[in-house]
């Protein structure tokens, strides 16, 4: 664990307000897993998740045999001079997966990242759209 | 009859109890339990810096006062997905808060700093030169 992750960590954390991710990750540090909204449109799915303090160029999205998988580090150098006194909730990286069905047009994907909140947008495949069909 | 001393026993473990409950220890849930919005504290140079979680949050929904040593953060996040969408997983919520937080010291006002970014809210809290302690020197 880093020198930083663990002087926010230390102190007692009275009331967790995040779920840790359980699994094993080759980077230090603790790792959360980000409150997601899952909606459907006509056209596509839309991925809405948490990820406070998060910068741009630190989220990693990546899509292999239909599992996408977000990894969003935050910075720990802002709290490198700060002392915590007062902790409710800890600080740490972001990690979640989702199987993602074939119905998606995986070429199409687009994220988008404001104010901490990630935006993944998942266009359906054409042959996956809803149809109005007209009657002859 | 019960002492003074079996009520206090009872009284600690009532208050035992309510933290463990509101610690979220037996959730399982990711939604959030106590405060709202949680916020870390921090010292830097005999000041404070307090750090809030605030996605999604719009700058003009964020309304932050500070009054001696009181600091009141209130605000609205909004979470609108319009109509037409269905949903398959909702963990993420509108909320309206508001919060008042007492600190150690009185805080210079007018010096106060807060920046939004990211998500993420930082205010700085310089302490009041007023309420500094003042070095006497001995006649």
């Amino acid at each position: 664990m880093d020198k930083e992750t663990k002087e926010v960590a230390k102190v007692e954390n009275r009331k967790p307000v995040k779920t840790q991710f359980e699994g094993e990750k080759t980077v230090s540090g603790k790792y959360y897993i980000p409150r997601t909204d899952i909606i459907e449109t006509g056209k596509s799915l839309i991925v809405t998740m948490d990820v406070p303090g998060v910068k741009k160029e630190n989220v990693n999205v990546m899509l292999e045999n239909n599992i996408l998988e977000v990894d969003a580090k935050i910075d720990f150098s802002p709290y490198k001079s700060l002392n915590p006194v007062y902790t409710e909730y800890n600080v740490g990286h972001y990690t979640r997966k989702f199987s993602v069905s074939n119905a998606i047009d995986t070429e199409k994907i687009d994220a988008n990242l404001a104010d901490g909140v990630l935006t993944l947008t998942l266009p359906k495949a054409p042959e996956a759209q809803p149809r109005k069909i007209q009657i002859s | 009859m019960l002492s003074f001393r079996t009520l206090e026993t009872l009284l600690g473990l009532q208050e035992a109890l309510d933290l463990a409950r509101n610690a979220g220890f037996f959730e399982t849930s990711t939604a959030s339990s106590g405060v709202n919005p949680p916020v870390n504290i921090f010292e830097k140079n005999g000041d404070l810096v307090l750090v809030a979680e605030l996605p999604g949050v719009k700058k003009k929904e964020l309304n932050i006062e500070v009054k001696e040593n009181i600091l009141r953060l209130s605000g609205t996040r909004t979470i609108d997905y319009g109509k037409d969408v269905s949903y398959h997983r909702i963990e993420r919520n509108s909320s309206k808060f508001d919060r008042t937080l007492r600190l150690p010291f009185n805080i210079e006002s007018g010096k106060v700093l807060a920046e939004y970014k990211d998500g993420l809210l930082v205010v700085s809290l310089p302490h009041a030169e007023s309420d500094k302690p003042k070095k006497i020197a001995i006649q």
